[in-house]
């Protein structure tokens, strides 16, 4: 089995809250494998989005070990760490995704600017991946001139700029429309099929997760669920 | 550090989103530095003239002036004059060579059916020529000296050209309250505009003029004798100055100012530091209230864009680049406030200096140097950085996960 992107061990994140200690991780086990699509559910309170920031490596567990990419994040500096999460992950937020000052074609170029590509090639890209998200007639608009749905889609071109191993989407279509809410979620699944991206997207909606091939399911911080589906289930639009 | 160039563009974009409170703040830095360059400018400048003309004032001199110098305004106002028994005493004073009285005013004059007012200078021809070229370093452009008791004047270099339309040429007349005077001559430049632009002329013929009392004056230059010891001779002057008062019987004992030339030099020199430094205190204040502009606004902006924070970090943005692009907005604050104080400093400078062109008296040209430019553009930047500082610090030191949480 090649090395998992991502391995969270017996993860506990326990929030202080005064004098009350508040669990909302509470000794998790999880691997994302290279390739995979998996969907986290659960209901609001369960923990799912501590867990998308173990999984993102924005955030720190307070017992367990988070190992991205082989390495323990607690041992990288908080730079080393920004741009290892830079390089391998894309994120696909719900909302205020995009930043507001910059065109859809320089919010596409940014993560790539922090990874340090050059002017020209990193243009190129930006191009390119927008072009496949179906917004070449978009690329140098501001947000504010963009729908709900294209902004999303900028995002996702964002979150693939790099060409990251593993994009996290965080409810990404909870604020649009069924239709577009379908026509983001075949961006998503295009990516993973066609180019062998790993997704990860965290839903409570059962309509979002039949996309995926693997179901995570959370309650009160701890995984009850963790079935695998066949291909031939998942793949039934 | 290769990014600086994409930090600058984003860093921009965010200062034009939000515009009007950008513009506010960096308002706040144009009113200190244009507060710092125009008050700097004119400070250097009128110390640049004072220092030009005592130097162009000579050697081993000594000046007797009516009134105490400590009290400048009372010196200029009273109009106290030195009576023909202080010349005197002056010149009976022991290490004196000569004593050249002068006396000076603003007079109405007309040339060519034009008139203006004019700086006039009296002072006797018979001594006075010859100290003057030996110790003040006058020469003429062109013309010859003027006879004494007769009906000429010299006139400086800027009278010439400057005063006047029509530029005044030697053996030409100007009217001076009602009476011809022929121009014989042109002094080169004296190195100081105020004596540039002044008209000379005989004391007799200058105290007929104006109503002056004969044999009075309103200040003196004493020559020293060689090897006489300058100060020694000024303290000697001093004395007998006010016994000379005391003996005439109700007059108050006035004070008299005697000075010597390098000792005028350090008055002057010590006033000057003073209000250069209450100008740089007071513009400093300034700045300092412009700064907390700024840092107030990159706080506030950090506030509102602590999501955007999230989302850099979240896709690569090390801290660094945090830290950059906010101290490089707050560095642009700065910068443009710097620009725009410079330019309208400099220009008030040279609308004040154009005024006291057309006014001989306040004559000075505002100093504004290439040095003082860029020392108003680097601190108005380094204000701008370090009043960034913290709050660029704050924004970089966000936890990826907290940022993001927040507004949610």
């Amino acid at each position: 089995m090649p090395e998992p992107i991502i391995k969270l061990e017996n993860v506990w994140k326990i929030y202080q809250l005064g004098k009350v200690e508040l669990p909302a991780l509470r000794g998790i086990d999880l691997e994302i494998a290279p390739g995979s699509f998996v969907s986290i559910m659960g209901p609001s309170g369960s923990g799912k989005s501590t867990l998308l920031n173990m999984i993102g490596a924005l955030d720190f567990p307070t017992r367990g070990k988070v190992i991205l990419k082989g390495k323990d994040i607690a041992r990288l500096s908080e730079d080393e760490l920004s741009l290892l999460r830079g390089k391998t992950m894309g994120f696909v937020f719900q909302e205020f995704n995009i930043l507001p000052n910059l065109t859809a074609l320089e919010n596409v170029i940014l993560p790539m600017i922090f990874q340090g590509v050059l002017s020209e090639k990193r243009k190129k890209r930006a191009k390119e991946i927008l072009i496949s998200v179906g917004l070449e007639d978009r690329i140098s608009h501001q947000p504010a001139e963009l729908s709900a749905g294209e902004r999303q889609r900028v995002a996702i071109a964002r979150a693939f700029a790099n060409d990251p191993e593993l994009v996290i989407a965080d409810e990404p279509t909870g604020n649009l429309d069924s239709v577009t809410g379908k026509k983001i979620m075949e961006i998503l699944t295009d990516f993973h099929q066609k180019e062998g991206k790993t997704i990860v997207v965290v839903t409570h909606d059962p309509n979002i997760a039949s996309y995926s091939e693997k179901i995570v399911n959370i309650k009160d911080g701890q995984i009850i669920v963790n079935h695998k589906q066949a291909k031939e289930v998942l793949w039934a639009k | 550090m290769g990014k600086i160039k994409e930090y600058f563009q984003i860093a921009f974009r965010n200062l034009k989103t939000r515009s009007l409170r950008s513009w506010l703040t960096i308002l706040g830095i144009v009113i200190g530095v244009f507060l710092i360059i125009s008050l700097l400018s004119l400070s250097e400048g009128i110390k640049q003239t004072i220092t030009q003309q005592l130097r162009s004032l000579g050697g081993e001199m000594i000046f007797v002036m009516p009134g105490d110098i400590s009290n400048i305004m009372a010196m200029f106002t009273s109009g106290a004059k030195l009576e023909k028994e202080d010349i005197e005493a002056i010149e009976k004073t022991r290490g004196v060579e000569t004593v050249l009285t002068m006396s000076y005013q603003s007079l109405a004059a007309r040339y060519e059916n034009e008139g203006k007012t004019v700086f006039i200078t009296g002072l006797p021809w018979e001594k006075g020529i010859e100290i003057m070229e030996r110790f003040q370093g006058w020469s003429l452009k062109e013309g010859k000296w003027p006879i004494p008791g007769k009906r000429e004047i010299i006139i400086g270099k800027q009278v010439e050209t400057e005063i006047f339309e029509k530029p005044v040429e030697v053996s030409n007349e100007i009217i001076i309250k009602g009476k011809r005077f022929n121009v014989v001559g042109i002094l080169n430049s004296l190195g100081s505009k105020q004596d540039d632009s002044s008209l000379y002329l005989d004391l007799p013929l200058y105290q007929d003029l104006t109503g002056e009392k004969k044999g009075t004056a309103q200040m003196a230059m004493v020559k020293v004798r060689d090897g006489s010891e300058v100060n020694k001779v000024a303290e000697d002057i001093k004395e007998n100055l006010s016994e000379t008062r005391k003996r005439r019987i109700g007059t108050d004992v006035a004070d008299f100012s005697v000075i010597t030339s390098e000792k005028m030099g350090d008055i002057a020199g010590n006033i000057l530091a003073v209000i250069q430094f209450v100008i740089i205190a007071f513009a400093g204040i300034a700045i300092v209230v412009g700064g907390i502009g700024i840092t107030n606004t990159m706080f506030t902006s950090v506030r509102e864009r602590t999501r955007e924070i999230g989302i850099m970090k979240a896709i690569g943005a090390k801290n660094s680049a945090v830290l950059s692009i906010f101290l490089i907005e707050a560095g642009i604050i700065g910068i443009v406030g710097g620009v725009g104080g410079t330019i309208l400093g400099a220009g008030l400078a040279k609308v004040i200096e154009m005024y006291g062109q057309v006014h001989p008296m306040f004559y000075f040209s505002a100093s504004i140097t290439p040095g003082l430019i860029i020392f108003g553009l680097t601190f108005s930047f380094l204000v701008g950085c370090l009043a960034g500082f913290f709050p660029a610090r704050q924004a970089a030191k966000l936890k990826p996960v907290e940022a993001l949480r927040r507004y949610e």
